[in-house]
């Protein structure tokens, strides 16, 4: 009688546990995908596409002739290495619109209003971000 | 006991249906921000306020030549400004930009000199409210002339460019 008494005991705990470990265990795994998702979309490479142009924009509008300037887009630049692309393709500014692509399909474009000849290239040094040479229109 | 675990059962359904509902909310209200693009106008408008009153202007006195018809004719080459914009949504054909310089007397209020350049037509929007409208920004400075006339500036710049900016 003793004994059998001890392991209903015994049973019930490893129920409690059980039951209480599964229910941390989902309510975790919830909240992880929760936070991937929340990352993801912060980081993802449509946003990042959409701001780099327009700030890339805004950068040459406000800028003027003989300016070098330094712009960090690590978080970009991790992304073109994942999708395997030429870093120097990223970047292109063309009769003053600026257009980011960090993936094979899709990119983001935005036009600036300065009349200036800009050249973008990806700074080797640190290899995290691009610098913007800014010369006046021939 | 019986009572208990029962209870333990039901308060663990309502906890995941609030989790759900809590992340319905989170994603819906992270979906909304991330999927609304970022409205740069008014900072692009302010750029370009800035730029031209450079052009104008040098530490309080009007600049040579600016209120002749040269200047006037030659305004977007003088203050290296270039209107042209990417060819989508029609904006080619109608402008997404628009600047108005006035001169006044600054005694007499008269206007004295006009400049203007872009697409004239986003000025009556400026009188109107709303998110999908262009931007508008006026500004307003003192300058004097080499011959010591004294002069109240106001300038107007719109930036229109609304598909790419408000969702």
């Amino acid at each position: 009688m003793r004994s059998s008494g001890k392991n209903k005991l015994w049973n019930k705990r490893g129920n409690i546990l059980t039951e209480n470990i599964i229910f941390i265990i989902l309510n975790l795994v919830f909240l992880s995908i929760l936070i991937v998702f929340l990352f993801s979309k912060m980081g993802a490479a449509a946003v990042l596409e959409e701001m780099h142009a327009k700030q890339i924009a805004l950068m040459i509008s406000a800028a003027e002739p003989g300016m070098t300037i330094h712009l960090e887009m690590e978080k970009a630049v991790n992304i073109v290495k994942k999708e395997g692309r030429n870093l120097n393709d990223v970047i292109i500014i063309k009769d003053n619109v600026v257009t980011v692509q960090l993936r094979e399909k899709g990119g983001a474009s935005y036009s600036f209003f300065n009349d200036v000849n800009v050249s973008a290239n990806f700074d080797t040094s640190t290899n995290k971000g691009y610098f913007f040479v800014v010369d006046e229109n021939e | 006991m019986k009572m208990n675990k029962k209870g333990d059962k039901l308060i663990s359904v309502y906890w995941f249906a609030i989790l759900f509902i809590v992340a319905g909310g989170i994603v819906y209200m992270v979906s909304a921000f991330y999927g609304k693009p970022y409205d740069v106008r008014e900072a692009e408008a302010d750029i370009l306020t800035t730029k031209i009153a450079r052009c104008i202007s040098e530490a309080g006195y009007l600049k040579e030549g600016v209120l002749t018809e040269n200047f006037r004719e030659n305004f977007a080459e003088i203050c290296m400004i270039n209107f042209q914009v990417e060819d989508v949504y029609g904006w080619r054909e109608r402008g997404q930009y628009y600047v108005e310089v006035e001169f006044l007397d600054f005694d007499t209020k008269q206007k004295v000199f006009e400049i203007s350049e872009g697409n004239e037509g986003l000025k009556p929007d400026c009188e109107l409210e709303g998110e999908t409208l262009p931007v508008c920004i006026e500004r307003r400075f003192y300058s004097i002339d080499e011959n010591g006339n004294q002069y109240q500036i106001n300038m107007l710049s719109v930036v229109r460019k609304t598909e790419k900016n408000v969702q």
